[in-house]
């Protein structure tokens, strides 16, 4: 081989050497998924067989039908989609208001009430557990939904409100003003103007905060006492805590359940999440 | 007078106009303070006050007991335990993370063929929950039906019991937990990738510069603030995880995985003690501002 041709392959390989990590990372991220998925179409037995092997014998389907007739598996359901989803629009709504607030208006104490909205930034959801706990029995709101919403809600509204009013201090303010001059009210001017023009940056508020409550874990757990209370996670937690012969088939398509709704509706609006959320993550 | 009554109408008409005016930034902002005062402020001073009482389930009154809480809790060997746990577990998790982090980072940032794809994918775990990512992990990692065990087997090594070993059961967590967490601590990194200036590698090329090089003299010390950040994230996510701890390990064996969330909870919900409960809630916001001021200190100089 001519030394030529020898510098042109070791280029050709200092070239790729980025696949190696990008290998690892695929495995890295995607093989604890794939691995639960292969064994949530396994019997009980096979998940023992040794040596494993990744492609199930047949499609087993029976953990999946037990996952879905589970004593009280739509009530879980429910519940996480009623707190995800209520938690996540009052956060938002209540985020993009005092967003545009902060954004637009100069008034006494901005800075102070900006700093009081954003540094629970660095308060960790689950420090806080022991005193609202204590405050939630006060308040008689043990058990219940009002609780829940109330604390997912004010745990999303300090990141949401920071991303949303560098988002809007971003917007030209001509196209308001163009809009006032053809006469449109404050309120038309946010709803036509501002909202449109913001979606991106409220889809990926949004996403950020649906992450939050659907996989909220401390609060339910120290919140709540009634499986009628009980969330997805919840349950998987006491799924885990219940059994003593672990059925791990039946555990593991319960696990992919509950993350696929969240997974399917980060594919569908992947691309302007990823951005979004990179700028965000900076902030 | 007829001039200054005018006078004193237009101004209490403009006063009129003025003043909803004033008003409305504090309307607009009301219900995002009232939310954020009313359940976190509210928890941080009611934790701060609770944690110079007495207050468990054993008492009936709440007794002022000034420091109490604070001098048991640092003689405290479980204390002292979590404490030492966590600095190994947050060590452990920012070395590994980074790394990871940091080359997974480097490689989205040069690859060109469905870059897309692969960012979007390394954003993944980011969305699962704490506790599915704990009970993948033990599934992986369980003593019967384990892959991990399964492979070792497989070369003819005993199997090792991981979740019930102390050493093993931390180095699992740590596993887990960085798995949880590198993603957003790589978007953090690309961020500090994208935003250098390409003009740099054009002419490090011209220059006839090597990757090493190129690695070495342009790209750490350029994103090295960033990976100040990253750092910080990745030992403040894991200073507070809990979600992934609680159900892969419980805390256990033998306290070897209670970090201090973990040791929190325990304290407050099992032990039923609330008030020294909310005295490790004030030694971990304490922590966390500390934290959070390093973090500031590294983005202002950066910029």
């Amino acid at each position: 081989m001519s030394s030529q041709s020898l510098q042109k392959v070791k280029k050709n390989v200092s070239d790729n050497l980025h696949w190696i990590p990008l290998i690892i990372l695929v495995v890295w991220t995607v093989f604890p998924f794939i691995w639960a998925l292969s064994a949530s179409f396994k019997t009980q037995t096979e998940v023992y067989d040794t040596p494993p092997s990744l492609i199930p014998n047949s499609l087993y389907l029976e953990n999946y039908a037990r996952v879905f007739t589970y004593p009280d598996f739509w009530t879980f359901m429910l519940n996480s989609v009623i707190l995800a989803i209520t938690s996540t629009i009052l956060a938002v709504v209540t985020s993009v208001i005092a967003g545009y607030g902060f954004a637009r208006y100069a008034f006494k104490f901005r800075h102070v009430l900006l700093m009081i909205i954003l540094i629970p930034r660095i308060i960790p959801r689950a420090s806080l557990i022991v005193p609202l706990f204590t405050g939630i029995a006060t308040l008689g709101l043990l058990d219940t939904r009002i609780a829940l919403i109330i604390t997912y809600t004010a745990t999303a509204v300090p990141l949401a409100t920071w991303v949303l009013a560098g988002f809007f201090q971003a917007i030209p303010r001509a196209l308001e003003e163009a809009a006032s001059i053809d006469g449109a009210r404050p309120w038309q001017v946010v709803w036509y103007v501002i909202i449109p023009i913001s979606l991106p940056a409220i889809l990926t508020v949004s996403i950020f905060s649906l992450r939050e409550s659907w996989n909220e874990f401390p609060f339910v757990l120290a919140f709540t006492t009634s499986s009628d209370m009980r969330t997805l996670p919840y349950q998987l937690f006491m799924l885990r805590e219940s059994m003593g012969m672990q059925d791990w088939p039946m555990m593991l398509a319960f696990t992919l359940v509950t993350i696929a709704p969240l997974l399917i509706l980060y594919l569908i609006f992947e691309k302007r999440v990823v951005n979004g959320v990179v700028s965000g993550a900076v902030k | 007078m007829q001039g200054e009554q005018q006078l004193g109408m237009k101004q209490h008409i403009r006063k009129k106009r003025t003043l909803p005016k004033r008003v409305i930034p504090y309307l607009l902002i009301f219900p995002a303070i009232l939310f954020v005062l009313g359940v976190l402020g509210y928890a941080v001073i009611s934790g701060t006050l609770l944690s110079f009482f007495r207050y468990d389930l054993s008492y009936v009154d709440k007794p002022f007991v000034w420091f109490d809480n604070y001098i048991y809790l640092f003689n405290n060997e479980n204390f002292q335990n979590a404490l030492v746990r966590s600095l190994i577990f947050v060590l452990s998790s920012v070395v590994l993370g980074l790394i990871l982090a940091m080359s997974f980072a480097l490689s989205l940032y040069k690859v060109k063929t469905m870059k897309n794809t692969f960012k979007g994918l390394a954003l993944i775990p980011y969305l699962v929950s704490g506790i599915a990512t704990a009970i993948m992990f033990r599934f992986m990692f369980s003593s019967d039906v384990g892959l991990v065990n399964m492979v070792l087997a497989s070369f003819g090594f005993e199997p090792i019991l991981f979740l019930s070993s102390p050493n093993w059961a931390v180095f699992v967590t740590v596993l887990a937990n960085v798995w949880h967490i590198v993603p957003f601590s790589i978007l953090i990194l690309l961020a500090g990738l994208q935003s250098i200036d390409n003009e740099l590698f054009q002419a490090a090329e011209v220059d006839g510069a090597n990757k090493y090089y190129v690695l070495t003299k342009i790209i750490l010390p350029l994103i090295a603030p960033m990976m100040g950040i990253a750092m910080i994230w990745l030992s403040f996510a894991s200073f507070n995880m809990f979600d992934v701890v609680l159900p892969l390990t419980g805390g256990g064996p033998n306290r070897a995985t209670e970090f201090m969330a973990v040791y929190m909870y325990n304290v407050a919900f099992t032990e039923l003690k609330y008030s020294l409960g909310s005295t490790v809630m004030v030694f971990i916001l304490l922590f966390n501002v500390g934290t959070s001021m390093l973090y500031l200190k590294i983005f202002k100089a950066s910029e």
